[in-house]
């Protein structure tokens, strides 16, 4: 009996969270509306991002025509690709500036849906994927970084994957030696080298795509099923249809942000942030050049890294990994008010960090030897 | 003044002409047009303004042609007959449209009446129109055949600033004919929006796509009453239009793609030199990777690896080597003379540590800062790094292949000779110790 009432319990959470009888021309179509209000604007990024995502998707299987994920071929492929391939530079000059820009989208798309309580139930499970989902672009981005061969990618590989095996010191005797043979089953080998180039690549071209297309279908099953979330406390007095008036206007937002993107890809190579000639690659012999570096999306890990002792900074990784996949029951009773400072308060310290990390390691750490 | 004139003035020109003609249009649309002095004076006005008209256009024609299709044109010209007849209807044409411009320049200042409506604009257009086409006539007289030559002279060099690729040498040795005539071009271009020569855009092709209309003596209630109906129309036309330029856009955006595409996927044709060295790199690359391979095998078969001759080592510059794990170490010379060999794998996140000693007698992990004392291997207090890096054991073997110094790992050096006395003696790192004796 008791079994009964809880089968039937779970049953019907279930069918809260999934209401797949919406699955319906009227419902989909006709029904879905766009709240308007001071945080319409926010109802754009997700758009966004999958545009972004679109783009990568597109740019990296025209990359993949030409790439040799070969440790002697692979930074002689990408210099072929940039140097003598009709379009190839710009083909992946988009796919890095893109790349950074569907971060950026997400980071913002990550802060407002906080902000807008868009976790509430029963949106748990597209808050959830979305969690998801920002952890395969980190792993996007980290396994994509290695792929050319330079100097600083493999250098920075080799460092971010030497971070995994410190967590080692602060777990309890038992379970130290997990983390060396997570980093070495990643690695293939003793050291970064084939074995890992061609890890890096099978996750970064098949696996995490085919997992963001399943998790990415989900999320967007999920709003489709759930329609936007009210995103403020007094519901909207006006809303639009989201076909086609929306929609419309999220075509002329990707619009815009295609011309962007195209015009960054056009004129500015993502590498002229960087101080030194990054085109050289990699040698086993050679020493680590200075100042290697992750991309700027990893500064809000790094720079404490740098600066922290560790445990504090495992300690926070912990915290934040609990808050964003524990945020629908967590912020369950609090107000808007909040999670808007809150988001604040996120978004301030991610700006700083990326724009004034470097200021602030060199205030800190730049006086020492 | 030549780069300026042949490419400075047709940049300002081209741009004057789109930025001006684009906002006259957008901020001024009833002024896209000349205005007419006909009910002041009809008769020169009659025959001077369609002599010049039909005989422009002939004339425009004729350029346009040579420069939207050059190599058809210059196929088509080859033909001495076709030549002499376009060249003739050219020529004709040419002197028809002096006439019209002259007999209009003639009443534009002459006639009284039309003296109050005509300001210095107009004046400057006839003239500047006159001086043209009398140049225009002069270069088909005194360099014959232009209709040939243009093509493969004259088209370049404009397609040259079409494609922001400016290249000046097709004019700069052009007769002084053809450059005035080309200067006058750009002069006339770089004054339309300001003129009345803006009315070319006002040929009607706006009937094609607006609603028909009939003008009606309507009264308020009428206009009321049909509105519902009116909008539709509109709307529905609006529709079309709409569905039109996405079409069209889409259609364009997908053959320049595909273009692209295509070219993408082919790949480049490399001149021999790109292919030589394209595949110098290859082979470069591949050699790497194979001497990084023999290094692992060698650790793997054998017991003894030489490092360095000992005279070769510096007591302040490192050399890289690898040891039996496949880690990057050092090799130096201590201050005894004897080799020093240190891991140069930092022992925090594993950078390549930096072959230079500094002058407090440390070794500088770049990653993270942290200084390793090279005598010791600790790293400075408060550094990222925790742990000293290893020295490594080494033999010293003469020529023989004897041993005759060894630094067990940890240990000292050991040796019934001094360092001096084995300068000619070469360093190796040891697989396995316990099977060394000193």
């Amino acid at each position: 009996m008791n079994s009964a009432a809880s089968y039937g319990g779970i049953l019907a959470a279930l069918a809260e969270r999934l209401p797949l009888e919406k699955l319906s021309f009227r419902a989909l179509v006709e029904g879905k509306y766009v709240p308007l209000h001071r945080w319409t604007w926010a109802y754009y990024l997700g758009g966004l991002t999958l545009f972004f995502f679109a783009v990568q998707v597109a740019t990296g299987l025209l990359l993949l025509f030409y790439y040799e994920p070969t440790v002697s071929g692979a930074h002689a492929s990408v210099e072929y690709l940039t140097e003598h391939v009709t379009g190839g530079f710009l083909i992946r000059n988009l796919h890095t500036w893109s790349a950074s820009l569907m971060i950026l989208c997400l980071f913002l798309h990550l802060l407002t849906t906080f902000a807008m309580k868009a976790f509430e139930r029963p949106r748990e499970l597209t808050w959830l994927v979305g969690v998801g989902l920002l952890l395969v672009a980190f792993l996007f981005g980290f396994t994509g970084y290695l792929l050319p061969w330079h100097k600083l990618a493999v250098n920075a590989t080799k460092v971010g994957l030497q971070s995994i095996e410190q967590v080692g010191e602060l777990l309890p005797a038992a379970f130290s030696d997990w983390p060396r043979r997570i980093r070495e089953t990643l690695q293939g080998e003793a050291a970064v080298g084939q074995a890992t180039l061609s890890r890096f690549y099978s996750l970064h071209v098949v696996v995490l795509p085919l997992v963001s297309f399943l998790l990415i279908g989900i999320h967007l099953l999920g709003v489709q099923l759930h329609g936007l979330s009210p995103g403020v406390d007094e519901p909207a007095k006006k809303q639009i249809r989201f076909f086609p008036f929306f929609l419309l206007h999220d075509f002329r937002v990707w619009g815009a942000a295609f011309f962007i993107v195209f015009v960054l890809g056009l004129c500015l190579p993502f590498e002229s942030f960087y101080s030194y000639p990054l085109f050289e690659p990699y040698d086993p012999l050679g020493s680590t050049p200075d100042g290697i570096k992750p991309e700027w999306y990893f500064y809000f890990l790094y720079y404490p890294l740098e600066l922290l002792p560790f445990w504090v900074v495992q300690l926070g990784v912990i915290f934040l990994l609990i808050t964003l996949l524990g945020a629908p029951w967590i912020f369950r009773g609090a107000s808007r008010r909040t999670l808007r400072a809150t988001a604040w308060a996120a978004f301030v310290y991610l700006f700083v960090i990326t724009v004034f990390g470097g200021w602030i390691y060199e205030l800190f750490r730049g006086g020492e030897g | 003044m030549g780069s300026f004139l042949w490419i400075g003035l047709p940049y300002v020109a081209i741009l004057t002409f789109v930025v001006g003609a684009l906002l006259r249009a957008r901020f001024y649309p009833l002024s896209v047009s000349s205005f007419s002095a006909q009910f002041l004076e009809s008769r020169r006005l009659r025959w001077g303004s369609a002599a010049f008209h039909w005989g422009v256009l002939t004339v425009l024609l004729g350029h346009l042609a040579a420069f939207l299709f050059p190599e058809t044109w210059q196929a088509l010209t080859a033909s001495r007959g076709f030549l002499q007849v376009v060249e003739f209807v050219g020529l004709v044409a040419a002197l028809i449209c002096l006439v019209g411009v002259g007999v209009l320049l003639v009443r534009r200042l002459t006639d009284r009446l039309l003296q109050p409506v005509t300001d210095g604009m107009d004046l400057a257009v006839l003239l500047l129109l006159l001086l043209q086409i009398l140049v225009g006539v002069l270069v088909a007289v005194h360099h014959r055949w232009g209709a040939a030559w243009a093509p493969g002279t004259l088209t370049p060099y404009l397609w040259s600033l079409l494609t922001l690729r400016p290249d000046s040498s097709f004019v700069e040795e052009m007769p002084p004919l053809v450059q005035v005539h080309l200067v006058g071009a750009w002069l006339l271009l770089l004054i339309t929006p300001f003129s009345r020569l803006m009315h070319v855009f006002s040929v009607p092709l706006g009937y094609l796509v607006r609603a028909p209309q009939r003008v009606l003596w309507a009264t308020v209630r009428f206009a009321e009453k049909r509105a519902p109906e009116l909008a539709v129309v509109e709307a529905r036309r609006e529709l079309v239009k709409g569905l039109a330029a996405v079409g069209g856009a889409v259609t364009l955006l997908s053959i320049g793609v595909a273009t692209k595409l295509f070219a993408f996927f082919r790949g480049p044709d490399l001149t021999a030199e790109e292919e030589l060295s394209l595949l110098q790199t290859r082979i470069k690359r591949l050699e790497t990777t194979r001497r990084e391979r023999e290094l692992q095998l060698e650790r793997m078969q054998k017991r003894f690896i030489p490092v360095a001759p000992l005279q070769e080592l510096s007591p302040t510059e490192g050399k890289y080597f690898i040891d039996y794990q496949m880690r990057p170490a050092l090799a130096f010379r201590d201050a005894d003379g004897w080799p020093l060999l240190i891991s140069a794998k930092c022992t925090h996140l594993g950078c390549t540590i930096s072959s230079s000693v500094d002058p407090q007698g440390r070794l500088l992990c770049p990653c993270h800062i942290s200084y390793f004392d090279l005598e010791t291997g600790r790293p400075n207090p408060g550094s990222p790094a925790k742990e000293p890096l290893p020295l490594l054991g080494w033999v010293l073997m003469n020529d023989a292949g004897e041993v005759v110094a060894r630094r067990l790992p940890g240990g000292e050096p050991e040796s019934e000779l001094s360092p001096e006395e084995l300068a000619n003696t070469t360093v190796y790192i040891v697989k396995d110790f316990e099977e060394v004796s000193a």
